[in-house]
Order: C-alpha cells, then sequence, then structure tokens
C-alpha cells in the first residue's frame, strides 16, 4: 500500500486574515469529505501579532496603539498557547491533517509536530529539540519555532511557525507564548551567516520531506485551484486567492 | 433524562483541561455533535462536542475554569427539566455574580494578612471579554463592566470599545499617599497548564516547595560611601536599610520576583512590602516594611530598627508581621560570609545577605581591596524561573553598586 499523499500549497506572502480564512475553508472540506488528503499550507505573513486563547494580558506589553502605528496587524485566534508574532522571514506552516486517520490524540500531535521541526532543523545543519513543558523546539536555550494548534471534529488548523531569516526583533514587543524572559533565535542567526540566499527554499524543502516522513504520507505539490475546485464553495477565498497567489 | 457533559480527554496523557469558551448559551437546543465548548490544552485548542440532543440547561462551569479530565462542567436535557440530582446541591454559580474581571479583584481595605494556605478558586466573577479587548480596555483605562458586549453570549469583544473613554471610576480610590502608580494592590494571574505543569514537575523533584538558589558577589565601595557621608550629616543609616531599599526597587522592575505562589493561581505585587528576619529568643519573626519601594532611607532606617526592637520584646502585632511580599534575611552582622534563606511561604523569594568584607579583586590586570558583600537569593522555582531571578540580581547589584541610581 502506497502512503496517502500530501498536499503541499506554497504560498508565498499571504496577509494573515487571507491564510485564516483559507484555512477555515478547507477544514470544512476535509471535515465534510470533499478534501480527500491532508493538506499543509506553506507561507509567510505581514508582521502579525495573534493572540491565542491562552494570551494573558501581561504577554502584550506595548500598547495595541503602539503596535497598529508600526504596521503590524492584530488577530485573535482560535488556536491554543498565548501571543505569537508573524513576519516575513518566518517559515509558517498550517497542517490541515484529519487525525481520525492518524491518531486522535492531541498531545501526540503536538510531539510529531515537534518532530518535524527537529527533523527540518538537523536538515538545514541545527541541533534543537523539545524544552518538556514547553511546546515548540529550541536549541540552546532558545526557541527557535512555536506551534499552536486547533482542531474541529479531529481536523486540525493552525500549526507552526518556524523563524528562519526573520529579525526576531518583532519578539520584543511580546512575551511569546507568555514566557517572560524567552530569547528567540532564528535559522540564520544559529548558523551565523553560513546561509546562502536559497535558505528559503531549503527550508520550505526540509519541512515538507520531514511532515512526510513523521506522518507517513507522500508530499505532493498542489495549486491551491486544486484545493478549491468549486468557486461556489467558498468565493471570497478563491478570489482572494486567485492565481494562488494572495492579492 | 439529563445527558451530562465531562470534560474530554483529548490526548491519553491530558489530566486536565481548561474550558476557554461556551459557544451554547444555557437554554439553547443542542443537536449530537455540534459544539458546545472550547478546551484547551497546552497549546492545543479543541472542540467540546454534544454527545447527546436536547437543551443546555446548565453552564457549570465558566470560561476560564480548569479541570480534571471526566469532571462535569455542564448538563444537556429537556427544557424545564429538573436537575438537582445530577449536578449536585451546591453546585458552584453558572454564570459570573456581577460583571467583575477577576484579574481586577476590589481593593482589600487593608493589606492582605497571611493567606489561608489553599484558597478555591472563585468560581464566577469572570467578565467575558476577549484577550484583545481586556489589553485594550487597560491600556486605555476603561472598565469593563460598563462595556456592552456583541459577541457570542455577550462577550466583549475589541469592536466594542471603539470609542469606549477611560472611566474616571473605573479604580477606587487610594487608600494611602503611598500607594504607587496604578491602581490595585495586586493582580491575580490563574495558573496556565503550563504553569500546573512546571510547579508539579518540579514539586515532586525536590519537594513541596521547589526551591533554588542564585548568588552574586556586590561591590559595596560606594555604599559603605554614601552610608559615611550620610553620617556625617547625623543620619544613621545602615548596611540593612540601604540593601532593603535596593530590594524593594529592584523589585519594582521585576514583579516576577514580588509575588505570592497561592496553589491555584499566582499572585503578583503591584505594591512592595519587605519582610525583615529578626531573631528573637528562641525563635524568630518577619515584621514588615510596607510600601518599602516608597520609603526614604531616613523611614526605612526608623522602622526596621523600632519593628525589630519591638519584635524582641513581642510587642509586634499580627499586621505588622504579615502581609510581606518578599523577604530579606541578613546575618552579616554575624559575620556570616554567605548564607541560603528558607523562603517564607507563600513568598516566592528570599534573600540572604552576608557581611561586608574586605576582599582581594581583580580590576583589570591588579588586584585590589575592596569591600564586598555576597547575597543569595531564595527562589521558588514554581513562581520564579532562573533567569527571572537573575535578572532581578542584576538590577539589585547595580543599584547597590552606583547608589546614585536609587536617586533616579
Amino acid at each position: 500500500m502506497t502512503a496517502a499523499r500530501l498536499l503541499i500549497a506554497d504560498l508565498g506572502r499571504v496577509p494573515y486574515a487571507a491564510a485564516h480564512r483559507l484555512q477555515h475553508a478547507l477544514r470544512e472540506r476535509r471535515i465534510a469529505g470533499s478534501l480527500a488528503s491532508d493538506v499543509m499550507l506553506l507561507l509567510e505573513h505581514e508582521a502579525t501579532v495573534t493572540l491565542g486563547r491562552g494570551t494573558r494580558a501581561s504577554s502584550l506589553p506595548v500598547p495595541t496603539d503602539e503596535l497598529a502605528r508600526r504596521g503590524i496587524t492584530i488577530a485573535e485566534v482560535e488556536r491554543g498557547g498565548d501571543v505569537t508574532w508573524h513576519g516575513p522571514g518566518q517559515l509558517v506552516g498550517y497542517p490541515i491533517l484529519d487525525l481520525s486517520r492518524h491518531r486522535e490524540d492531541l498531545h501526540w500531535y503536538l510531539r510529531q509536530v515537534e518532530e518535524v521541526l527537529i527533523g527540518t532543523l538537523a536538515d538545514l545543519g541545527i541541533t534543537a529539540g523539545r524544552n518538556p513543558g514547553y511546546t515548540g523546539v529550541w536549541t540552546r536555550g532558545r526557541k527557535i519555532a512555536s506551534i499552536g494548534v486547533h482542531v474541529r471534529h479531529w481536523v486540525t488548523t493552525h500549526g507552526f511557525a518556524l523563524n528562519v531569516s526573520n529579525d526576531t526583533s518583532g519578539f520584543d514587543l511580546i512575551v511569546p507564548c507568555g514566557i517572560q524572559d524567552v530569547e528567540m533565535t532564528s535559522v540564520q542567526r544559529e548558523l551565523a551567516g553560513a546561509v546562502g540566499t536559497e535558505l528559503p527554499q531549503r527550508a520550505i524543502a526540509a519541512v515538507t520531506r520531514n511532515m512526510g516522513r513523521v506522518f507517513g504520507l507522500t508530499p505532493s505539490p498542489v495549486e491551491l485551484a486544486e484545493l478549491l475546485p468549486d468557486h461556489q464553495d467558498s468565493p471570497e477565498v478563491v478570489a482572494t486567492f486567485r492565481n494562488g497567489r494572495a492579492i | 433524562m439529563a445527558t451530562k457533559i465531562l470534560m474530554e480527554a483529548l490526548s491519553p496523557t491530558m489530566e486536565e483541561g481548561r474550558l476557554v469558551e461556551w459557544k451554547k448559551k444555557e437554554g439553547d437546543p443542542v443537536a449530537v455533535g455540534e459544539i458546545l465548548a472550547e478546551v484547551e490544552t497546552d497549546k492545543a485548542v479543541m472542540d467540546l462536542q454534544a454527545r447527546a440532543a436536547g437543551v443546555l440547561l446548565k453552564q457549570v462551569i465558566v470560561p476560564g475554569t480548569t479541570v480534571p479530565v471526566g469532571n462535569l462542567v455542564g448538563v444537556i436535557g429537556t427544557a424545564g427539566e429538573d436537575i438537582s440530582a445530577v449536578v449536585g446541591g451546591s453546585s458552584p454559580p453558572s454564570k459570573p455574580p456581577a460583571a467583575k474581571a477577576a484579574a481586577v479583584p476590589p481593593a482589600a481595605a487593608t493589606p492582605q494578612p497571611a493567606p489561608a494556605t489553599s484558597g478555591t478558586p472563585v468560581p464566577g466573577g469572570r467578565l467575558k471579554a476577549s484577550p484583545l479587548a481586556r489589553k485594550i480596555a487597560a491600556d486605555r483605562g476603561v472598565d469593563l463592566a460598563g462595556v456592552s458586549g456583541s459577541g457570542p453570549e455577550g462577550r466583549i469583544v475589541a469592536r466594542d470599545l471603539e470609542g469606549a473613554a477611560a472611566s474616571p471610576t473605573a479604580s477606587p480610590a487610594p487608600r494611602s499617599t503611598l500607594r504607587a502608580g496604578s491602581g490595585e494592590p495586586f493582580r491575580d494571574v490563574p495558573l496556565t497548564q503550563l504553569r500546573k505543569t512546571i510547579a508539579k514537575r518540579l514539586a515532586q523533584s525536590i519537594g513541596p516547595i521547589p526551591t533554588f538558589y542564585l548568588t552574586t558577589e556586590v561591590d559595596m565601595e560606594r555604599v559603605a560611601e554614601a552610608r559615611q557621608a550620610l553620617a556625617a550629616s547625623d543620619l544613621k543609616i545602615s548596611f540593612n536599610d540601604i540593601v532593603v531599599k535596593a530590594v524593594a526597587l529592584a523589585l519594582r522592575q521585576h514583579p516576577g520576583c514580588n509575588a505570592w505562589w497561592q496553589d491555584d493561581r499566582i499572585r503578583y505585587w503591584n505594591e512592595v512590602h519587605v519582610s525583615m528576619a529578626v531573631a528573637i529568643e528562641d525563635g524568630l519573626i518577619t515584621p514588615v516594611i510596607r510600601h518599602a519601594d516608597l520609603k526614604s532611607l531616613r523611614e526605612i532606617g526608623a522602622e526596621s530598627r523600632d519593628l525589630a526592637a519591638r519584635a524582641r520584646d513581642r510587642r509586634l502585632t499580627p499586621e505588622e508581621y504579615t502581609g510581606g511580599t518578599f523577604s530579606v534575611s541578613n546575618l552579616g552582622m554575624f559575620d556570616i560570609d554567605q548564607f541560603t534563606a528558607v523562603i517564607n511561604p507563600p513568598e516566592a523569594g528570599i534573600l540572604a545577605v552576608g557581611s561586608v568584607t574586605p576582599k582581594p579583586v581583580a580590576e583589570g590586570d591588579r588586584v585590589v581591596v575592596r569591600r564586598r558583600m555576597r547575597v543569595t537569593l531564595s527562589c521558588d522555582h514554581r513562581v520564579i524561573d532562573g533567569a527571572t531571578g537573575a535578572a532581578f540580581l542584576r538590577t539589585l547589584k547595580q543599584m547597590l553598586e552606583n547608589p546614585l541610581a536609587m536617586l533616579a
């Protein structure tokens, strides 16, 4: 038996709200059965601060007006976890997986996503690991990737954010994940500049390969249009992603 | 027939879950498979689905509450059904009794006396508002109790705050001119899953209060000079008075160390009350210098001498030796170079202060003799992490090594 497919959509830079709507549309199709395969969206966001369900007021020490003045969007989302930052240079992955076909176990899923990121970083030459009690991926005491997920009818949305080449100063505006004094790092920083211009592409390839390995799926690139064949399904989302790119 | 809604295990390793939000109101009809609520475990949120059809008769727990897997969170049945047998005689209220944010408890009339060791979590008392709405309200000084919510179940969302102005009546009148900064004396933070996991694991490892210790050595030359200068103007200030003042100011900058462990929450104090360990015949007692961050060295000196003298005579009232937010224990006068102090619960930190001693110190490539003092911070690891304690000590060291900074 060949492994089931994992459809990989590489979307480029996408505004947060548009990606959010797309995830919901795909989740509904996955729950309804009109989407037969698991999917992973790979993208990066404009500078955005998102507040998860576990957000505490102390995690956002900068006034919201100040964030707006700096051109940072604020979004409240249904994923677990506290506040985090997204922005250019950070590789964001949103796996839309039907866990009833894998294992109906949220902790297992969180650990598997960590495994994907640890494998990805190993491929890029960085030794990373878990920090028990702190979901996410860490290297040398610094946090390099964040995880926050939401599950409905055992179908996942949200996912992970891997700091690839982004300036981690975006995190200075918040208390990432509500953990005081956490230091964030990135792949580029850990490799101390010994990276080529192809780093983003290598990161995308590594994360794709490791998603397939860890979840026992065969990655297969896909155009967005194939994921949303029926324009009636979610016309708003289709319009946003016309030609496979957010506009 | 009423059906219990239970906290479900979303993973075999899940022991408890936090109910994030109800998606159905009491009285709403529900169908099998419909989403009743959202539940969080670690960094994952999952929907809680209805296992039976009928009407949501009761929300047994309020959003934000964490309960063990298998505990009752709500009841589904037919409209008008008597469910007292299901929820039990003394179920907690399903609705917040009044619009009052849990994060903003009413100011106590007097500083809190030493707390009972365990408190039941406040069952109600939580205003429905999104985190962003809370943030905006806090930034603008808006009292959420006066805002009507347009979200699900009247939840206050960010757009409800558009145009909302700060309400002048939002904060109670300060009870003393010494009150610093904004409003409330403290801020209760319910424990997150993460904080609970840390607490459980560390307590398993080391004992009921998982303590760790951080030591640093402080150059006291400038404090000694300042003390001499003050003595010349007939102001008798002890090293300990200066340490207490510096500790209080450093705590203001590091509220993470100015906190109480409260079993189900951490109480971060916005006020600084320094407990001062005083040896008395056959024991010790910790009188409290209240609002030490706001008092002058002269006031701290006078107060600590008065408290210590009355402590030795056993003439302190309970109010005078309870309610501290952080402790200082000084054995320098006994020529102790360095020691570790035992935490005074529910406080999360105590600073053990050693003697001020001339020592050889490398200064560049020369060895010079400087007056040095070793301090050791004992930290309750359920509240204070290593980096948090270290950052506090760094500030304290900077203040003592440059006492003029304390005037700033």
